[in-house]
Order: structure tokens, then sequence, then C-alpha cells
């Protein structure tokens, strides 16, 4: 190779793009493309069930208010996080959470594991007007949660998109979807989908932790 | 990692060194052809700017060097190499591990001098007190407050006082902890409104509080219903969870209203069980704190 070749490189633009190009796009191909291929391998474990119809459209409106936004749903492999939030996540609790709430922003504690920490009537309070039981919080309140029922047409048509992309509903379960919804407010479904996190969607071994721990780093 | 993907990661990592490897060191030795100005003879701006020809500066050249160095060295060492673990053998769980156990380890030695002595005594200790606090924090405080103090809408009882739904002793805190506690109330609707505001006129009376004494006075007989959870003379039972009726301490509001609402309707009570969440140790040094709220003046353990 001789100068008059980079020269030539330097010299031509639409060269020079596609071969910047290329070079940059190595990283991304290395550090993303496998991760990415390899993520649709994770297949759910035996315990973890997809959600039912209630915690479904609790989950909705949990992406609906944007609670993401200030909270994660990922316990890092950190001992500070471990020992306040619980077990570190891993890859297959979030196999049915399309899209999944992960996420790095918080503003508020994470969520991955919330189930079952404080009473029903808690997150009640709490999602109404938070400074009732936290007087610290600078959470807003969802007081319209609570007046809002759910559609159940509209579920059955979101667990039918969701059976097409792999999740295993039965027709009796889109089928018995509306009595599971009868009555309920917006803020039933959210309480629901909350007192379900970390406990209803992760493969719980005897021991009282994750059966896996998430597979090779 | 299956094998496909790990060659994939391996031939882009010697692809993207060897291309800026092979740059770093032919580069200064490229033959460029130099005006007699001493430029390339390349350029822009009608003449104006010019690219001169000149050495790399050392400073420059070493940078480079040094970080080609960090970066076989890092492939070498952790993983990233495609499948290969490296020779340090590192993961994140691994690290996490180590850091649990060397932090375990520390706490070990207080946790068995914590063990030395019953949960009313562990509660005059400043290091149980300074731990369980911070558990306290994290995890009771968002019903029973910071200060502990409680919070009638929830029915959180206040901890700072020395009155106990399920017992106030050391056993009894560690089990209302560990296991968490169900009060129910049932609703009393089913009496009638008149039973019921009747009822919560007796109710007040309990207390001392001022009263209508002739409504008071035709719930006495009703109150034998009551008394199966709350005792003949509405002092409540622990062994229940139902609150002595006759202290000035309200778990769900002391207003008329409240009161009223309460026969009428019942309360829900629900502490959530913390042996899931929390390991024994942790819920006796807490259960020690609880206790140390309502008895502050209480001697460090010998």
């Amino acid at each position: 190779m001789a100068y008059k070749h980079f020269e030539t490189i330097e010299k031509h633009a639409p060269l020079l793009a596609i071969l910047t190009a290329v070079m940059v796009s190595i990283g991304g191909l290395a550090e993303i493309t496998p991760l990415f291929m390899e993520a649709h391998s994770v297949r759910a474990p035996l315990g973890v069930k997809p959600y039912d119809p209630l915690r479904l459209a609790g989950r909705d409106i949990y992406v609906r208010e944007g609670c993401y936004l200030c909270h994660s749903q990922m316990i890092r492999a950190l001992r500070a996080e471990t020992e306040r939030y619980g077990h570190y996540s891993i890859a297959e609790e979030s196999v049915y959470d399309r899209p999944f709430q992960w996420g790095s922003k918080r503003t508020g504690p994470d969520l991955a594991r919330v189930g079952g920490k404080y009473s029903d009537q808690w997150h009640q309070l709490h999602l109404m007007a938070p400074r009732k039981v936290v007087p610290e919080s600078n959470m807003p309140g969802y007081p319209w949660l609570a007046q809002t029922k759910l559609d159940a047409t509209d579920i059955q048509a979101r667990m039918r998109g969701l059976r097409k992309l792999g999740d295993p509903y039965s027709d009796a379960d889109i089928a018995s979807a509306p009595d599971a919804l009868k009555g309920k407010t917006e803020l039933d479904a959210l309480v629901a989908y909350l007192q379900g996190l970390g406990i209803k969607n992760e493969p719980m071994a005897a021991n009282g932790q994750p059966a896996t721990d998430g597979g090779e780093p | 990692m299956s094998l496909f993907w790990s060659l994939w990661i391996m031939f882009l990592v010697v692809l993207n060194l060897g291309i800026t490897l092979f740059l770093f060191l032919w580069a200064p030795r490229a033959k460029i052809p130099v005006q007699q100005d001493g430029t390339s003879g390349h350029v822009w701006a009608h003449g104006v700017l010019r690219e001169g020809v000149h050495p790399l500066p050392l400073w420059w050249v070493i940078l480079s060097a040094s970080m080609f160095v960090v970066g076989f060295a890092y492939l070498a060492l952790f993983p990233g190499f495609g499948r290969f673990k490296g020779l340090l053998g590192w993961t994140s769980h691994g690290e996490l591990a180590a850091n649990v156990a060397s932090n375990n380890a520390r706490l070990d030695e207080l946790m068995k001098r914590f063990s030395l002595y019953p949960i009313e005594q562990l509660a005059g200790d400043p290091a149980a007190q300074q731990l369980g606090g911070r558990l306290f924090l994290d995890n009771c405080a968002a019903c029973h407050g910071r200060s502990a103090t409680g919070n009638q809408l929830l029915g959180a009882p206040d901890l700072t006082d020395n009155d106990w739904l399920y017992g106030g002793d050391g056993k009894a805190i560690f089990t209302s902890i560990h296991d968490g506690r169900a009060g129910v109330m049932p609703p009393w609707a089913s009496l009638g409104e008149e039973n019921v505001k009747n009822l919560a006129q007796f109710v007040l009376s309990l207390s001392g509080r001022p009263h209508d004494e002739q409504r008071a006075a035709a719930a006495k007989p009703l109150f034998a219903t009551c008394a199966a959870c709350h005792g003949p003379d509405g002092k409540g039972n622990q062994a229940l969870g139902a609150p002595n009726l006759t202290d000035q301490i309200w778990l769900h509001g002391g207003t008329l209203a409240d009161i009223e609402t309460t026969i009428r309707d019942g309360r829900q009570g629900h502490m959530p069980a913390w042996s899931p969440r929390l390991t024994e140790d942790q819920i006796r040094v807490l259960a020690a704190y609880v206790y140390h709220l309502s008895h502050p003046d209480h001697a460090y353990p010998k």
C-alpha cells in the first residue's frame, strides 16, 4: 500500500464516507448483533407464565403513565442494589415484557421485586396521593386511575396480539378475560401488576432465589 | 454464546485491531511526496490553507501505543474476545458474590454478638440501633413513617407509644415482622345505622371521652358481640390483634366519623411478612430497633 491510495480515499468524499461507516460499524456489529440475535433464544422458564388479563392491563397502564421514566425494573449485580432490592434481575424474568421495562433512570426506587413489599391498600393510597403515605415523596398522584373502568374487549385484542408474538395464551384464557376484568378500575389493575412484580415473573427455586443466574454473563 | 457468534466477535476484533495497528505502524513510515515549501501540495480555499508534512508528535505516539497495550491486556485478562473468559476469570456475578461474602464476614462478628442477648436487651445496643434504623427506613418507613409514628389512613400503628396490638415483647415484635399480620374488623352495617351510631357513642365512653349517654347505654347490650374480640371491658386482645378501646390511641382515626366508619364498614389491616425479603438476623435487629423506639431510655446491654 502506498501513499497514493490514501490520497485517493481522501480526495473522494463518497469513498471516504463508505469506508468511515464500515470502520465505525465494526463496534456495533461486534457488541450489539450477537446480543440481539441471542436474545431471541431466551425461553420462558418453568413457572413463568404470561401476564393474566388484570396484570396485563396494569402493565399497559404502567407504560401509558410513563412510570418507567422514574422507575427502573432491573436490579444490577451490585451489592448496594441486591441488599436493597433483592436478587439481581435475570433475562428470563422479562420474557413476556413487551417492551421490557428495565430502564436505567431512577428518580424513584427500582420496582423489579416490589411485589408483596407493601399492602394493596398502601399501593392504592400511594398511587392516589403519594404524600399521604410518604410525606417526603416527590411522585405525582394518579387519582384518575380509580375513576376509569377497564375495557375488556381491548384487553382481548392485546392478548391476541401478544399470542401472535409467541405468548402462550389459550383461547380459554382470552375468552375468560372479560370476567377477570369485570368491575375493576385501572387502579386495581396497576396495583395487581405491581404486586406481581418479582413474585410472578421469576422462576423460583426452593431456597427462594431465582432458579437460574441468567446464564453466561 | 454460540460458536458462530463467538467467531463473529473474534473476527471483528481482529479486523478492527489489525487495521488500526497497521495504520499506526505503517503511517509514520509512509513516503509522502513533499513540495519545496514543505507541504504535501494539498490546498484548500484557493491556497489559503495548505497541508504541512511533519512527523507525529512523540506524546501522541506514546499515548496511542499505550492504548494498544491496554486494549490487548484487557482482552487477555477480562471477558471480551468472543467466548474467551479471560485469564482472571472475572464475572460480574462472581464479583458480587465476593462483595457479599466479604461484607457478611464483617457483619458476622456483629451478628454473633447480637445473638448473645435477647431482643429486649439488643434494643439498647447502639450498633443494632444504627443497623436497625437503616433497615427501618428502607422497609418500614413507607407505612409506619420515618419517625415510626404510624399512619391512620393505612391503619399502620404508631410504634413509638407503648400500645401493642399483638404484644410488645421482643418475640411478639419479631413474629409480627417475620410472618406479617392480617387484622380484620368485620363490618357491622347489618346491625342498622342507628345501632352503629349508638355503638360509636359507647366506644367513645370506653375511653372516657364526651359522648351521648343515652345512645351509649342503648348500645351496651350490643357490645357483647364486640366483646368477643375486644374483651368484655373493651381492653382488646393481643392474641387476635384486637385493639384496646379504652386508651386514647386510635389505629384508624379517633373522630366520631372515623369510629362510625370503622364499625359500619369494618377495617382490614395488612402487615406484609418480611421473611422472604430479610434474613432472620436482620429481622432480629429490626425487632430490637422497634423495641428501642418505645423504650428510648433502655440500658446498654451487658
